[in-house]
């Protein structure tokens, strides 16, 4: 297994090269000057111009910026801000716990009611719940997640607030306020993010159900005189579980990458907005620094999973030679 | 001896309600079992001896599936009538079940110790330490090598026939009065499935318990069994002691079973003489005997008549109108080999 995990640590390298050398094309090839945003975009002084291009290193070529980039990256240097002249791990530090604390409410979400939704959905098959569930299901795959964030903006926070004359609604912005503790906050944009996942989570959970209980392995676990109850526990939901697990994990990491989409409609100071209204800004020092820590995380949390499989399934044992 | 069967299947039906029609799966069965006693029971794919098998454990899954009529009494109490509750103390406790393919039939992501240690925390309230330990001791008897660390493996660790030792020690674990074998072998290398009948007998020797064998194997019948049970299209055809059966052969589907076996080293231009046609279809069985469409001797009533199964001479029974008829023999039919 550690030497598994080494292989796995150093395939890191070339990975994390090709992310930093595609992010820093890209934005060079994106139209948009950051310096012109500096010197100011209307009345430009040639001489503040060159300046600041000096400054930042910006009149060497671009292979030569790309390893004095790497070269302090490994410091742990990813730069300042260009709008804010903010250090840009200070400005993730700020921001990422907002992201991680979103993402772990979705995931939270994802897993009760994606996992629960599929076991009810699976125990009783072509019944009138499965058929509820299949039907919302459905739904939520295809709304897209801004508009449903939009829509529930709208019930929960506006139509609602009227309608009882404000006593109960939901906080529709930000995260923090005075009217209403900090968890609350999270509800509508936690919810958001995890519907298009817990559809799939449902899903997923309800075929493998249905499949592991239709294996010969369950009719023995019956022949043996367990009851419906103990099979379904004790013998199929750790096989059936073993697809979700991967599913959900690989959502968190996704996750923990920022939900741009979710963060910008609820206005929510994670990591995900801020790489947002960076990009509008040509902010690039803030939009790669934030990339690259960001695909660090995505990296790391594949790798605990491919490694969290070998404890569900032990068919899979990553140091035996033999296959 | 009718007094005190162990088990008594009488007239079972078991019928699949499908889309496409009625399945008749298992269409009136009947034996008896005695305490310690071997029966054979065998037939083609889909004569429905396997899901007679399920049916008497109630794991046939209902529906599609319905009995439709008949009883199955074990110890003089109807399996059929018993709750949810009580024929699940009866399954892995006094009736265990073996499957065909060993492969599939173990969970993969438990160890093999725990699965085997399973019926006896659920049916003899054992504990955990306790269920373990006689684990280990069920491998060793079931002829596994080193189980004190064999029985932390998981099944993809065990080789096919390691597997179905395995299930074998699973099926003794709770010391049941009936084994149900349901084509043990069939999955098997040749070389295992001899060591695996073997063993069976070995430990049927040891611990007394009535074994139900079902396979398509007329040789391995012939070792291990005492009385034979030949199925065709979800009927019992012929039932018998072995000797009977495979040396007194009534029933002209027995008759055509025996001829397809491979007679070794008898002549070399001896050719395989196989049953004519294909096996019907169980929702539209033909009228009358359900065999007449491949019988080389049948005749006008077996086109319009279901002949049961009636006894001959002794316990020696068979569904054919003509049997025991004087001339009605075997020998009178001689084998006509396609040229193909």
């Amino acid at each position: 297994m550690g030497q598994y995990i080494l292989r796995r640590l150093l395939q890191f390298i070339p990975v994390f090269l090709g992310v930093t050398l595609v992010l820093f094309v890209l934005t060079r090839v994106i139209p948009g000057d950051p310096v012109k945003l500096l010197a100011g975009e209307r009345s430009q002084d040639p001489v503040v111009y060159e300046a600041i291009t000096k400054a930042y290193g910006l009149d060497k070529p671009i292979l030569v910026q790309y390893v004095n980039y790497l070269g302090s990256i490994v410091k742990g240097d990813f730069g300042q801000s260009i709008a804010t002249s903010r250090e840009v791990t200070t400005i993730f530090k700020e921001k990422y716990p907002y992201t991680v604390k979103l993402a772990l409410a979705a995931i939270f979400v994802e897993i009760i009611i994606g996992i629960g939704a599929g076991v009810i959905s699976a125990l009783r098959p072509y019944s009138f719940l499965d058929a509820l569930v299949t039907l919302s299901t459905s739904v939520l795959v295809s709304l897209p997640v801004f508009w449903l964030g939009m829509l529930l903006q709208y019930f929960f926070g506006i139509w609602l607030k009227r309608w009882t004359g404000a006593t109960l609604y939901l906080p529709i912005s930000g995260a923090h306020s005075a009217t209403f503790p900090d968890w609350v906050h999270l509800i509508l944009p936690a919810v958001t993010l995890a519907s298009v996942s817990t559809a799939y989570a449902a899903r997923i959970m309800r075929s493998q159900l249905l499949e592991v209980q239709g294996q010969d392995y369950v009719r023995t676990a019956y022949a043996k005189g367990l009851s419906s109850r103990a099979v379904l526990w004790g013998h199929s939901m750790k096989n059936a579980l073993i697809p979700v697990v991967t599913f959900v994990a690989l959502d968190l990491g996704a996750m923990l990458s920022g939900a741009i989409l979710t963060e910008t409609v609820f206005n929510w100071p994670g990591i995900g907005y801020t790489i947002f209204s960076a990009i509008g800004k040509r902010d690039w020092p803030v939009v790669i620094g934030s990339t690259i820590i960001v695909t660090l995380v995505f990296m790391v949390i594949n790798l605990v999973v491919d490694i969290g499989y070998a404890f569900l399934d032990p068919r899979i044992r990553y140091d035996e030679s033999k296959a | 001896m009718a007094g005190d069967a162990l088990l008594k299947v009488d007239d079972l039906k078991m019928y699949f309600h499908t889309r496409d029609g009625v399945v008749k799966a298992v269409d009136g069965v009947s034996y008896e079992l005695e305490r310690g006693g071997t029966l054979g029971i065998v037939g083609e794919s889909g004569s429905g001896k396997s899901v007679h098998a399920l049916t008497m454990m109630r794991l046939v899954p209902m529906p599609p599936g319905r009995i439709e009529g008949g009883d199955v009494l074990f110890k003089g109490r109807s399996l059929i009538a018993m709750s949810d509750e009580e024929i699940r103390h009866v399954r892995g406790n006094e009736i265990a079940m073996i499957f065909q393919d060993p492969m599939t039939s173990l969970n993969p992501v438990y160890r093999v110790g725990r699965q085997i240690a399973e019926p006896l925390m659920v049916h003899k309230g054992a504990s955990r330490a306790e269920a373990w330990d006689r684990a280990v001791e069920l491998l060793r008897l079931v002829g596994i090598p080193n189980p004190e660390t064999r029985v932390r493996d998981y099944p993809h660790q065990f080789s096919g026939g390691m597997r179905q030792r395995a299930m074998i020690a699973m099926a003794l674990a709770c010391d049941p009065d009936i084994v149900i074998a349901d084509e043990p072998t069939t999955a098997l290398d040749v070389t295992i499935q001899a060591q695996i009948v073997e063993l069976m007998l070995e430990l049927q020797e040891r611990t007394g318990s009535a074994i139900i064998m079902i396979t398509h194997d007329l040789g391995v019948v012939a070792d291990v069994a005492d009385r034979v049970l030949v199925m065709y299209a979800g009927k019992a055809v012929e039932y018998g002691t072995v000797d009977e059966v495979y040396y007194r052969p009534l029933h002209p589907y027995t008759w055509g079973l025996l001829d397809s076996i491979p007679i070794h080293g008898v002549s070399e231009k001896s050719e395989l003489c196989p049953i004519k046609g294909q096996p019907p279809s169980l929702i539209f069985l033909p009228s009358g005997c359900p065999f007449h469409p491949r019988c080389p001797h049948a005749q006008e009533i077996c086109r319009t008549t279901v002949p049961t199964l009636r006894v001959i001479e002794g316990s020696h029974s068979s569904a054919c109108h003509f049997s025991g008829d004087a001339g009605f023999t075997r020998e009178g039919v001689a084998c006509e080999v396609s040229p193909s």
